[in-house]
C-alpha cells in the first residue's frame, strides 16, 4: 500500500546546508548586539558545602564590571521538571551540592574582565561531608542533600504488571544478572550560550535550546512575567542530544544581569563548564531477572534498578520511569515488574541523553537475554525472533503498539550480516552479536502539565505565489527538522520543496511547539504541518476551480502545477492561483495543530513511555578482539530500522550514523570520571574520548516496511533519531562474548575491562 | 577558562631567547607550538609572567642529512614536517610513522619535535623512538652549547636537566647501522589519544641473529626509560618467538608504571610485555629503520 509522493521520500538537500557550509549561518555564540555585555557564572569548588558569606564588593569595583549578582538578586522560586520535584534555584542560597553548582554571576564589558571579576568574588564555605555513590547515598546516615528528600531518594518507582512471582515459579528457567551503566555526557559540538535583552518590559532570549517554548515557560515563571512578554529565539544550533532541553542557568542569570544593567548580556559555557553543568546520562545499576519456558518464550521479567541522579532532579524523574517503561516494547510478555530508586549524590545532575533512560537498561536486557539463550542452548537471534513483538499489540504497561516490524528487522539483520554462516565459521577472536531497540515517536504527554496541543504550524503563501513560508515552533538542532517539515509542507500543498522558506523556533513569530526531544518532531510537528498544508491546498483548489470554472473535485495540484484529472489541457500554476487568491481574499494561509489521542494506562507513572507510534530496530555487529590487549575493533555494523515512511532517506541514514556514533562511544570509550572530591577529571575532549572518524565501524543501514502504514503518523512516519543509539552497547557486549567467551558487566566495555575479563577466564581455566 | 595576562616576547634569535630566559628567570618559559603550555596556563595549572616564543627564529626548522653527524632535525620542525620529511622518510621511517600517529592533525600542524622533547612528559611519543635510535640533542645558550644523549635529558615528569637559559635547538640521529626500528603507541582510541604504553625498538640483525638492540619505553615510568635487561637478554641471540616473549616479560618486570585514568599499573605492565614482544617483531621484520 505505497502511496505516490512528489516531495517526501526524496533526499533533497538540507534547507540550511548552504548557509552552514559557507559560514553564513550564525549560532547564538556568533551573535553580537550593540552595547552587549559578557556574563559568566561563578560555580562551587566544593561538592557539598554551606555558603557562609558571599562578598562581591571587590568584583564590583573592578573597572568594566557592570553587575555582580547572587541569590539575593534573583527570585528564590525553585524549578525543575515537575512541581513535586522542583529542587533547583537560579543561584544556591544556603549550600552548594556539587562541584560546579551555581553561586553568583558577573556581567562586564568583555570576557577577560568577567573572568577576573569571577576570581574576585569571595565565597566563604563550610565544607560538608559529600556522597558520590548512589548506593552509599541511600544508606542510613549518608550526607543528606535536600531536606525535603529523606534518605536522598529523589524518585522511587514500583510498578507491577501481571504476576511476575507466579511466572518465575512456573518458568522452565529463571536467571538473574546485574549490570552497571556509566555516566556519559552529550558533548554537543556547540557550547551552550544565551543572549538576554530587555526592551520596554519585554525579555528576548536568544538561546541554543532544544525547546524555546519550555525555556519561555520557565523564564516567565521564574521572573513572574507573562509568557507573552518573554520571547525565546533559537538561532542555528550545533546539537543538543537532550542536554539543551531544560534551562541551563545561563538564561536565568542572563535575564537578571540584563535587567540589572539595561544592556544585552551574552552568557556561555566553555567545554569544562558544559561537563560540570552536565544533564547527561545517568549511571544505572541494573539487576534483571527473566523467566522463560522451554522454548525460550519470555514469561516474566523483573527489572530492579538504582540510578545516580546527581544533585538535582533535572529531567531525571522522566529518565527513571523511561528506564523501565521501554523494556517491554520489543518483546511480548505479560508479567513485568519494575523497581527503581533515583538517588541524589553530590555530583552534577543527570538528565536526558539520546535514548532517554533506555540505552543502558537495553544493554543490560540484551546481554542478559543472550545469557538466557546460552543457558537454553539456543541461538540468541532465534530467541529474539520467538519473542519479537507483533503489530497491533499492547505492552503489559499499557502502551498501544500499532505498526511494528520487530520480527522483520531481525530477519533482515540476520540476512544482511550473514548471521548463520558467521555464527558457525568466524575464527577465534572474531565474534558477532545482536541486540534490538525501540523508541517513542514523541512522548504522549507534554513536558509539563498542560492541555496545549503538542504542535502547531502556519503556512503563508507569498503574495505573488512564488514561495511559501512555513512557520513552526519545531526546533532544528542540526538533525534536519526544518528540511523534512518543508518537504512535508510542500507535499501537502502540492508545492515544491525548493520554493519553501521556513521561520522556526521563535516563540513570538512561530506557533507553539514543544521542541526537539523524545524524537517527536517528524510525527507530531509533521502532523500539524500536513494539516496546515492541506488547508492551503483546499483553498487553492477552490480558487482554481473558480478561475478555471471547473469542478473542484476534478482538480489536482502537484509540484506547483494545478491540472484537471479529466482534461490534461486544463492547467494553471500554483503561483497564478495563489496570487489571485491574495488579490480577492487576502493572505493565503493554512494552519494546523496536533494533539495525540489519550494514551496509556492509569497506574502511577503510566504516561511516561506512551507515544502515538514506536520505532523498532535490530542491530548486528561484528567485532575483532585482541586477546592480549582487550582492544575492540568493531569491523561492521548492520542496522535495520522500522521507522515508518521515510521523508528524507539521506537524513534517515545520517540519524542512524549519528546515533550509532554515540552508541559506539558510550559502548567502548566514554565515561565522565571524578576524583575523590567530586571534581571531574576528564572534562575535556582529550580525555573524555568520543570516537574519531577512524574509530567508526563500517555501517550498513537498511529499512523495513510493513504492509500497513503507521496510522498515527502523517503519511505513516515514525521515529529514527534516538532509536539507533539504543541497541549498540548490548550488541557489542554480545559480540565480544561471541568472540572471546567473556562478559563485561559494566559500561564502557573498555579495552582494560575486556583484558581483565580474559585474564580472569584464563586463570580460572588454569585452576580448573 | 581564560588565558591569564602575561608578557609575550617574540625572540628573533636563539641568543635573544636565551638572554631573555636568563634575565626573566623561572617565571618565564620558552614556547614553540605552545600546544601544552597554553592549555596549562588556561587551566591554571601553570602560572607564568612571560612567554618567549622562538617560532620566528630562522633555521631551526630544517631536517637534513650530514655525512658526519647523521640526520639533524631542527627543534622547530612540526610533527607534520617530521612526518613529511623526505630525509626522515628515507633514513628513519619509524620517526615519520611516530609523528603520523601523534595527537590530531591540528596539533601536528603546530606542535614541534623540540617542544615534545623539552616538555618532558613521560607519555610523549617522540621520546622512546629517538632514544632507541640513540639520538643526541644540542642545548644552546647565548654563550655556548652542549650536547648529550637524549636519554640523559630527563629527570622526572615535566623535569629535565635543561638550564633556565638553555634552548633545545636540534636533535641528531647518528648513523648506528640499525637494520630496523619501530615505535608502537598503545592509546585508547585510534586518533587523539595519549600513549598508555609506548614501546620503541631499534635493532641490528644479521640474518636471524640479534647483533644489537636498543629498547625504550614511554608512559610507564617518570621518564622514558631504556630497558637494558632486555637488551642484554637479546644481544647476540638467535631470535625466536619464545625469546621475544621472554623479552616482553623481562620488560614488564623492569618498568614502573602508575595507575591513572587511562589505565591501571597492572594493565600497563602487561601491555609492556605484549608490545615489547610485538614491537621487537615489527622492528626485526620492518625492512627499514
Amino acid at each position: 500500500m505505497k502511496e505516490q509522493h512528489s516531495v517526501i521520500g526524496k533526499s533533497v538537500p538540507k534547507i540550511d546546508g548552504r548557509v552552514k557550509v559557507t559560514g553564513q549561518a550564525k549560532y547564538t555564540g556568533d551573535l553580537k548586539l550593540s552595547n552587549m555585555l559578557v556574563g559568566k557564572i561563578l560555580t562551587s569548588p566544593h561538592a557539598h558545602a554551606k555558603i557562609l558569606n558571599i562578598d562581591t564588593s571587590q568584583a564590583e569595583q573592578l573597572p568594566g564590571v557592570k553587575a555582580v549578582i547572587t541569590h539575593k538578586d534573583v527570585p528564590d522560586l525553585k524549578y525543575g521538571i515537575s512541581p513535586a520535584r522542583w529542587d533547583e534555584n537560579i543561584f544556591c542560597i544556603d549550600k552548594v551540592l556539587f562541584v560546579g553548582d551555581k553561586v553568583a554571576a558577573v556581567a562586564a564589558i568583555d570576557e577577560e574582565i568577567v573572568y577576573k571579576a569571577l576570581a574576585l568574588i569571595k565565597v566563604d564555605y563550610e565544607e560538608l561531608p559529600a556522597v558520590f555513590d548512589p548506593l552509599e547515598a541511600l544508606e542510613e546516615g549518608a550526607p543528606l542533600l535536600h531536606e525535603s528528600f529523606a534518605g536522598n531518594v529523589n524518585t522511587e518507582i514500583h510498578q507491577n504488571f501481571g504476576d511476575v512471582e507466579k511466572a518465575f515459579s512456573e518458568a522452565y528457567h529463571v536467571r538473574t544478572d546485574q549490570f552497571v551503566g556509566q555516566r556519559t555526557y552529550q558533548c554537543p559540538i556547540e557550547p551552550h550560550s544565551a543572549i538576554s535583552v530587555w526592551e520596554g518590559g519585554k525579555l528576548t532570549v536568544y538561546s541554543s535550546t532544544q525547546s524555546p517554548h519550555y525555556f519561555q515557560y520557565y523564564i516567565a515563571r521564574q521572573f513572574g512575567l507573562k509568557m507573552g512578554d518573554v520571547r525565546v529565539i533559537k538561532p542555528y544550533m550545533g546539537g543538543g542530544f537532550g542536554g539543551k532541553l531544560e534551562p541551563t542557568g545561563l538564561e536565568f542569570a542572563g535575564a537578571a544581569l540584563a535587567m540589572k544593567t539595561g544592556r544585552p548580556v551574552k552568557m556561555f559555557y566553555d567545554r569544562h563548564e558544559m561537563f560540570a553543568h552536565n544533564r547527561g546520562r545517568h549511571k544505572q545499576i541494573m539487576k534483571i531477572t527473566t523467566g522463560v519456558d522451554k522454548n525460550g518464550k519470555i514469561i516474566g521479567v523483573h527489572a530492579d534498578f538504582i540510578m545516580d541522579g546527581g544533585a538535582y532532579t533535572s529531567l531525571g524523574v522522566a529518565t527513571a520511569y523511561y528506564a523501565g517503561a521501554m523494556l517491554p516494547l520489543t518483546y511480548e510478555y505479560e508479567n513485568y515488574k519494575f523497581d527503581m530508586i533515583r538517588a541524589y549524590t553530590n555530583l552534577p545532575a543527570c538528565g536526558a541523553q539520546r535514548g532517554h533512560g533506555h540505552p543502558q537498561p537495553r544493554y543490560a536486557f540484551e546481554c542478559h537475554l543472550d545469557m538466557v539463550a546460552e543457558d537454553l542452548g539456543m541461538d540468541p537471534l532465534e530467541l529474539r525472533m520467538r519473542n519479537a513483538r507483533q503489530p497491533n499489540t499492547i505492552t503489559p504497561n499499557d502502551f498501544k503498539i500499532n505498526s511494528c516490524e520487530m520480527e522483520a528487522c531481525l530477519e533482515k539483520a540476520k540476512e544482511l550480516s550473514g548471521w548463520q554462516e558467521k555464527k558457525e565459521s568466524l575464527p577465534s577472536g572474531k565474534g558477532i552479536g545482536v541486540a534490538v531497540g525501540s523508541f517513542v515517536s514523541g512522548a504522549g504527554y507534554p513536558i509539563y502539565r498542560t492541555n496545549l496541543p503538542q504542535a502547531s504550524a502556519v503556512i503563508k503563501v507569498n503574495e505573488d505565489g512564488t514561495s511559501a513560508t512555513l512557520y513552526t515552533g519545531a526546533v532544528d538542532i542540526g538533525q534536519g527538522s526544518d528540511t523534512v517539515l518543508c518537504q512535508m509542507a510542500a507535499e501537502a500543498m502540492g508545492f515544491t520543496y525548493e520554493q519553501m522558506k521556513i521561520v522556526a523556533a521563535d516563540t513570538e513569530t512561530t506557533p507553539h511547539d514543544f521542541g526537539a526531544y523524545a524524537s517527536r518532531q517528524t510525527l507530531m510537528s509533521g502532523a500539524a504541518v500536513k494539516q496546515a498544508g492541506e488547508e492551503v491546498y483546499q483553498q487553492l483548489l477552490e480558487m482554481a476551480s473558480m478561475m478555471l470554472k471547473t469542478d473542484f473535485r476534478d482538480l489536482v495540484c502537484c509540484l506547483g502545477m494545478i491540472s484537471s484529472k479529466t482534461n490534461p489541457e486544463v492547467t494553471i500554476t500554483f503561483a497564478e492561483v495563489a496570487r489571485e487568491f491574495f488579490v480577492r481574499k487576502g493572505p493565503l494561509v493554512g494552519k494546523g495543530s496536533y494533539t495525540p489521542p489519550k494514551l496509556g494506562g492509569t497506574f502511577k507513572g503510566a504516561p511516561v513511555g506512551t507515544s502515538p507510534a514506536y520505532s523498532f530496530c535490530a542491530q548486528v555487529s561484528q567485532v575483532d578482539i585482541d586477546e592480549e590487549t582487550g582492544e575492540i575493533n568493531v569491523e561492521e555494523v548492520w542496522d535495520v530500522h522500522d521507522c515508518g515512511t521515510v521523508i528524507n532517506p539521506s537524513l534517515v541514514q545520517a540519524q542512524v550514523h549519528g546515533a550509532l556514533f554515540m552508541g559506539v562511544g558510550e559502548a567502548v570509550w566514554e565515561e565522565v570520571l571524578f576524583d575523590d572530591k567530586g571534581k571531574i577529571v576528564n572534562a575535556n575532549l582529550g580525555e573524555y574520548r568520543l570516537p574519531t572518524a577512524l574509530d567508526m565501524p563500517k555501517v550498513t543501514t537498511d529499512l523495513v516496511f510493513g504492509d500497513e502504514l503507521e496510522p498515527a503518523g502523517p503519511w505513516g512516519v515514525k521515529e529514527v533519531g534516538e532509536g539507533a543509539t539504543i541497541p549498540t552497547m548490548g550488541c557489542y557486549s554480545n559480540a565480544i562474548y561471541d568472540a572471546m567467551g567473556v562478559r563485561v558487566y559494566s559500561l564502557p566495555l573498555s579495552y582494560e575491562k575486556v583484558w581483565r575479563a580474559l585474564k580472569e577466564k584464563r586463570e580460572q581455566e588454569q585452576q580448573g | 577558562m581564560y588565558l591569564p595576562d602575561f608578557d609575550y616576547h617574540a625572540a628573533a634569535s636563539v641568543e635573544e631567547a636565551s638572554n631573555l630566559l636568563g634575565s626573566l628567570g623561572t617565571e618565564a618559559k620558552l614556547i614553540a607550538g605552545g600546544t601544552d603550555v597554553m592549555r596549562m596556563m588556561k587551566e591554571g595549572t601553570l602560572a607564568l609572567k612571560s612567554l618567549i616564543s622562538i617560532t620566528r627564529v630562522k633555521d631551526l626548522k630544517s631536517i637534513t642529512h650530514d655525512q658526519e653527524k647523521g640526520v639533524v632535525i631542527g627543534a622547530l620542525a612540526t610533527h607534520n614536517e617530521v612526518m613529511l620529511s623526505p630525509v626522515l622518510q628515507e633514513k628513519y621511517m619509524s620517526v615519520c610513522e611516530t609523528a603520523h600517529h601523534m595527537a590530531n592533525n591540528q596539533i601536528r600542524n603546530i606542535g614541534t619535535i623540540g617542544g615534545n622533547i623539552a616538555n618532558a612528559v613521560p607519555s610523549a611519543d617522540f621520546l622512546p623512538i629517538l632514544i632507541a635510535l640513540g639520538a643526541e640533542i644540542t642545548l644552546q645558550t647565548s654563550s655556548g652549547s652542549r650536547s648529550m644523549p637524549l636519554e640523559d635529558f630527563f629527570v622526572g615528569p615535566r623535569q629535565s636537566v635543561i638550564k633556565q637559559d638553555e634552548i633545545l635547538t636540534e636533535i641528531i640521529i647518528p648513523e648506528k647501522g640499525f637494520s630496523g626500528s619501530n615505535y608502537h603507541k598503545f592509546g585508547l582510541r585510534r586518533s587523539g589519544a595519549l600513549a598508555v604504553v609506548g614501546v620503541a625498538v631499534a635493532v641490528t640483525m644479521e640474518d636471524n641473529l640479534c647483533k644489537d638492540v636498543r629498547i625504550a619505553l614511554g608512559a610507564v615510568a617518570p621518564t622514558p626509560v631504556r630497558v637494558p635487561e632486555v637488551e642484554e637478554l637479546l644481544r647476540g641471540r638467535e631470535i625466536s618467538a619464545a625469546l621475544l616473549e621472554e623479552a616482553g616479560q623481562v620488560a614488564a618486570a623492569n618498568c614502573r608504571p602508575i595507575d591513572d585514568i587511562r589505565g591501571s599499573k597492572e594493565y600497563r605492565q602487561d601491555m609492556v610485555r605484549v608490545f615489547t614482544r610485538r614491537t621487537l617483531r615489527k622492528a626485526i621484520d620492518a625492512g627499514h629503520v
